[in-house]
């Protein structure tokens, strides 16, 4: 029993994590149809700017916002500066699908390098606010702490506050629009390439909240070339994939099955095969729905 | 063909052409034939491959700086025979291809007299088939992996290992455990490839068994939520006695997951994740380490009361102020420490042939930080034997069991545990080959 | 224009390929002679990725499909290769073709799949393929774990003479590999399949009202593409003489698709540029981060620097690779000097 409740607290507050960078994978590719593989660099950007503002202000509470704003800057500088330029290079043919793969993976690699070069290739040590030392209920103790219940209330208030900007906001309308149909938007005087900024922007956030908030709850430490962060970005694409991409809703629900997944089979079933494990879900999702749990045939482009 | 095509196609293998004469035409680094490659009058040139980069670099980025930091010490004090020491570090990202392709720049391009602490299993087995130092005749010194079958010399004819076997290391580990807690229930972390199996090769033939036994891919450790299912596992079967034995990254997340659980089983670490000090700097809070049992063959790397780590300590904190010392230092200076002495074995102007030979007829008489003598012989290139096992205390320390270093030694095969009478000879004056 | 007339045009442009071909066989292997032992490693190595290079390009260039595991597909071939090699004792090219069945039957599979999804679903599949498969090495005792299997082509024929290196041999194998498959790839994307790819490339509503089955054209291209995806994974298996699960990581992957956009993703024909790109620009990043490198730092960090700041600049230049940009320009001028 106690298992049960254990495994199923390990899968919510780890796919709370993956849903995060889900959702920053699909504000992106709702934007401009990219699939940004730089996502893990600009996240482990932003935590090593969390980590110079705890330093400097001695407070995770400081940092935690600042650290998501400077993520946001950060992406919306990327999208402004260089994806804009490309994306008009780059609009026909093969390359379409393949430059911004190719693109975004090169950042990745500048991104990481320049980290190297500021930080070392050593790892920085960032602690939590909060004890993640587990409640405990009798004798027992949960795998669920003070730490992982703000991890998924920040992860909830993230989904709210989004959720309220799309539906109610016009903001959010113009982001609805602008990636349902661009040119449409455009024409009904809609700022696509500002809305596109801000969609960037807001992944730039979110991506930065995974990596602040993910680096506690693991090991609690970052490294330029951090297999947790690559590791949060191919779990966060599948989420999303499992998803369906144009969904919010749709990441964070493809986060908590693959997060559930993962930690019921390496709890019942046992073996090593964890990889394994989310390329067979993501398989199986994949035959039954083509176009992801939430995803909608129309919206299958690109 | 139409014209436009055939120009076309022309064009295509004009540029392979050019491409072709571009690659042949860049100049291999001239070297006089007389000499031995790798050594002139002024220097001796070795080669390593080692990941700086990449996911698995963590840790193992610092052992080309800590083999560095003493050849500089050895240069400055007049090198070997009059030649200063020179290491070209090259990264692999921990790679095969990556490797072998490294190897032959270096070998075949940089022409260095030997290769030294290369590391990795894959890698290294790829290098020695690939590359084939062996029918080259370029020694392969103290490679960095606890693989057993490097040691054998029929079929890696130029590599000497240094460091114990995960097999021994697992046959030891089994005594200590049947010694000390006995009838206690036992759970085991490892890793799910050839360092893994290697243990429970060591473990089967020491005849322990686990009552749980949990095998974790090669980098899971980093995916969120991994290492709570390996807790909740190891909990829910009761295990009194964890012996973890896999990479720094994933002994540290084990340990901090089961700190947060409240599960305090008693811990034994391998040598390999087990250094208190590389598990500090990614974050382990060092409080969970305390009372753990881990092993090792060299000294403690916070015991300054051994002159070894003493010395290596200064000249390396010297050298690079704001790194700590931890035991990926203290093995790659101790790597450094037997290759200056086998190169200056190797006679006033060594060869590949020679440095061999020196080390088979010499090797087990060098100085080193190694608590167990060294193997090496015209018939066997192992290296170090056997393990010593303390605990930690609250601040990290590891302190051995009884005050003294007890040495066990063993072989990779069905050989016995033999407590060991080894005397390590001091260290020749101001650490310098004699 | 007759029928024969046609027929004896096509043949003639068949002979001038292979004559071309012969020619180009025969100036590679002059020089391997004239060049060091490291420069035939590299071009083993060239030629291992020029084979993988073409894989993406009929894939994705011509096919329009985007995978991001090709290194998976890689080790599926080098596995057989070895497989085969140990437990038959088959000759080498029996190898090779193993290599090629198996992974074009599991291509087929995965294209069979991967054709019902749209490009980021199946970049998405792709990768966990990739992160994944290479796991499974450890699960079986027969795949050999992390010490991997050992895959030996054998030393050179003695007729070759003793001077003549393992690397050569190597080269000599992978090269002439890359050129017949260079060959046949030409051919395929002249046919009429490859006429299938290039209408549905430049529009798939426009193919299907033509009467293409797009379905099929895909996964025809997919199975393709993975046979020569597992040939280049044999032949990387012959450069290193082994197979571990640690040679083909999610980065290899990247790194294909990266000589795929440096060759130019729709031409076949800059395919080598790409494939000399591969071997020789970390070479000399290496080499400029020494020579500028005055910390650990920097030494450590600057040849990646310079490897993703070169892919940058090239899909923001030179989108299509150089070949397209050359064509491109010349078409230019024509058209130019024609209003002239």
């Amino acid at each position: 029993m106690m298992q049960l409740i254990n495994t199923i607290l390990i899968g919510v507050t780890s796919g709370a994590i993956y849903s995060l960078m889900a959702i920053a994978m699909v504000l992106v590719w709702r934007s401009t149809r990219v699939i940004n593989f730089a996502q893990a660099g600009m996240a482990l950007l932003s935590t090593y700017i969390g980590y110079e503002l705890i330093q400097l202000t001695g407070s995770y509470w400081i940092a935690l916002p600042l650290a998501m704003l400077a993520g946001a800057l950060i992406s919306a500088l990327i999208e402004l500066l260089f994806m804009r330029a490309l994306l008009k290079h780059t609009s026909q043919g093969p390359i379409a699908s393949v430059a911004p793969i190719i693109a975004t993976l090169g950042l990745l690699g500048v991104i990481r390098a320049m980290i190297g070069f500021i930080w070392g290739n050593q790892d920085l040590i960032l602690r939590g606010p909060l004890s993640n030392v587990g409640y405990t209920i009798g004798s027992t103790t949960l795998v669920f702490s003070p730490l992982k219940l703000f991890i998924i209330t920040w992860v909830v208030a993230v989904m709210v506050g989004l959720t309220l900007l799309f539906q109610r906001t016009n903001l959010g309308l113009s982001l609805r629009a602008s990636a349902h149909s661009p040119e449409i938007s455009r024409l009904a005087g809609v700022r696509v390439d500002f809305i596109r900024t801000i969609g960037w922007a807001l992944a730039g956030a979110a991506g930065a909240a995974a990596g602040m908030l993910q680096t506690p709850n693991g090991i609690g430490s970052i490294f330029p070339d951090s297999l947790e962060f690559s590791l949060l970005l191919v779990f966060g694409f599948i989420a999303a994939v499992i998803g369906g991409l144009d969904s919010l809703v749709g990441a964070v629900i493809g986060g908590l099955i693959l997060g559930l997944v993962v930690a019921f089979v390496l709890t019942y079933v046992g073996g090593s095969l964890v990889f394994m494990i989310a390329f067979a879900l993501l398989i199986i999702v994949l035959i039954v729905r083509p176009q992801g749990i939430i995803g909608v045939k129309a919206g299958r482009r690109a | 063909m139409n014209g436009m095509n055939r120009r076309r196609f022309l064009a295509t293998c004009a540029v392979v052409a050019c491409a072709n004469l571009v690659v042949a035409l860049v100049p291999a680094q001239a070297t006089p034939l007389s000499m031995q490659a790798g050594v002139t009058k002024t220097e001796i040139r070795l080669g390593m491959t080692s990941p700086h980069t990449g996911a698995a670099s963590p840790g193992y980025n610092k052992i080309p700086g800590a083999i560095k930091t003493y050849f500089d010490y050895v240069n400055a004090n007049g090198g070997i025979n009059g030649r200063k020491l020179t290491l070209l570090a090259e990264d692999d990202q921990y790679v095969p291809t990556q490797a072998v392709a490294k190897t032959n720049k270096l070998i075949l391009q940089d022409r260095v007299f030997a290769l030294v602490g290369t590391l990795g299993t894959a890698n290294n087995l790829a290098i020695a088939a690939a590359v084939n130092p062996g029918r080259r005749g370029v020694p392969v010194l103290f490679v960095a992996t606890g693989f057993s079958g490097f040691s054998v010399k029929k079929n890696f004819p130029t590599t000497f290992a240094m460091l114990p076997s995960y097999i021994m290391e697992a046959k030891i580990m089994a005594a200590y455990i049947r010694d000390n807690f006995a009838g206690k229930k036992l759970g085991l972390l490892y890793q799910d490839d050839d360092f893994g199996s290697d243990a429970l090769v060591g473990f089967k033939q020491a005849g322990l068994n686990f009552d749980v036994s949990i095998a974790y891919a090669s980098g899971a450790q980093g995916v969120s939520g991994v290492p709570a299912t390996w807790i909740t596992r190891l909990q829910s079967a009761g295990a009194e006695v964890v012996v973890l034995f896999g990479v720094s990254s994933a002994t540290g997340a084990a340990l901090a997951t089961a700190a947060a659980m409240k599960y305090g089983p008693q811990w034994i670490l391998g040598s390999v994740g087990g250094d208190a000090t590389t598990l500090k700097a990614i974050g382990v809070p060092v409080g969970v380490l305390n009372n753990a049992v881990s092993s090792s063959f060299l000294p403690s790397t916070t015991d300054t009361a051994d002159e070894y780590v003493k010395f290596f300590q200064d000249i390396y904190l010297k050298a690079h102020p704001t790194q700590t010392f931890d035991n990926n230092v203290l093995v790659g200076m101790n790597t450094a420490f037997l290759t200056a002495q086998a190169i200056k074995a190797a006679g006033k102007n060594p060869t590949r042939k020679s440095l061999i030979r020196a080390i088979q007829t010499r090797g087990s008489t060098f100085a080193g930080a190694g608590l167990t003598p060294l193997n090496f012989s015209t018939t066997s290139h192992v290296g170090y034997n056997g393990f010593w096992f303390g605990k930690y205390t609250v601040t990290g320390d590891l302190k051995p069991t009884g005050g003294v270093y007890t040495m066990y030694t063993t072989d990779s095969g069905n050989g016995a545990i033999v407590k060991s009478t080894y005397v390590r000879p001091a260290m020749p004056a101001k650490g310098l080959p004699n | 224009m007759h029928k024969a007339q046609k027929k004896q045009k096509k043949q003639k442009k068949q002979s001038n390929h292979i004559v071309l071909f012969i020619f180009f066989a025969f100036a590679i292997f002059l020089l391997s002679n004239r060049v060091d032992e490291f420069r035939v490693y590299q071009g083993a190595s060239v030629a291992m990725f020029v084979v993988a290079i073409a894989s993406i390009i009929l894939l994705t260039g011509y096919s329009g499909q985007v995978s991001l595991g090709h290194g998976a597909l890689l080790a599926i071939g080098g596995y057989s290769a070895a497989l085969t090699r140990n437990y038959l004792d088959a000759p080498v090219w029996i190898c090779f073709a193993v290599a090629i069945l198996v992974t074009a039957a599991f291509g087929a599979a995965l294209g069979t799949a991967a054709a019902r999804l749209s490009g980021p679903y199946l970049a998405g599949t792709t990768l966990a393929l990739a992160v994944g498969l290479p796991s499974i090495a450890n699960q079986f005792s027969v795949l050999g774990g992390e010490q991997g299997l050992v895959f030996y082509v054998g030393f050179p024929p003695m007729r070759l003479g003793e001077d003549f290196t393992q690397y050569k041999w190597f080269f000599w194998i992978a090269a002439s590999t890359a050129l017949i498959s260079m060959w046949w790839l030409q051919n395929i994307l002249r046919s009429r399949y490859g006429r299938t790819w290039r209408a549905v490339r430049a529009n798939e509503v426009a193919a299907e009202l033509a009467g293409i089955k797009i379905g099929r054209s895909k996964v025809l291209a997919f199975t393709l593409s993975a046979g020569l995806a597992g040939l280049a994974g044999a032949l990387l298996a012959m450069t290193i003489s082994h197979v571990f699960p640690s040679a083909f990581p999610l980065t290899l992957s990247f790194l294909l698709l990266t000589g795929a956009v440096l060759s130019g993703i729709t031409t076949l024909g800059g395919v080598i540029i790409g494939a000399v790109a591969l071997v020789a620009i970390p070479q000399i990043a290496d080499a400029i981060a020494i020579g500028l490198g005055n910390s650990e730092n920097v030494v450590a960090n600057l040849p990646g620097f310079l490897v993703s700041a070169l892919l940058i600049l090239t899909v923001l230049f030179v989108p299509n690779g150089p070949v397209e940009q050359m064509r491109a320009k010349r078409d230019h001028k024509i058209a130019h000097s024609r209003k002239l």
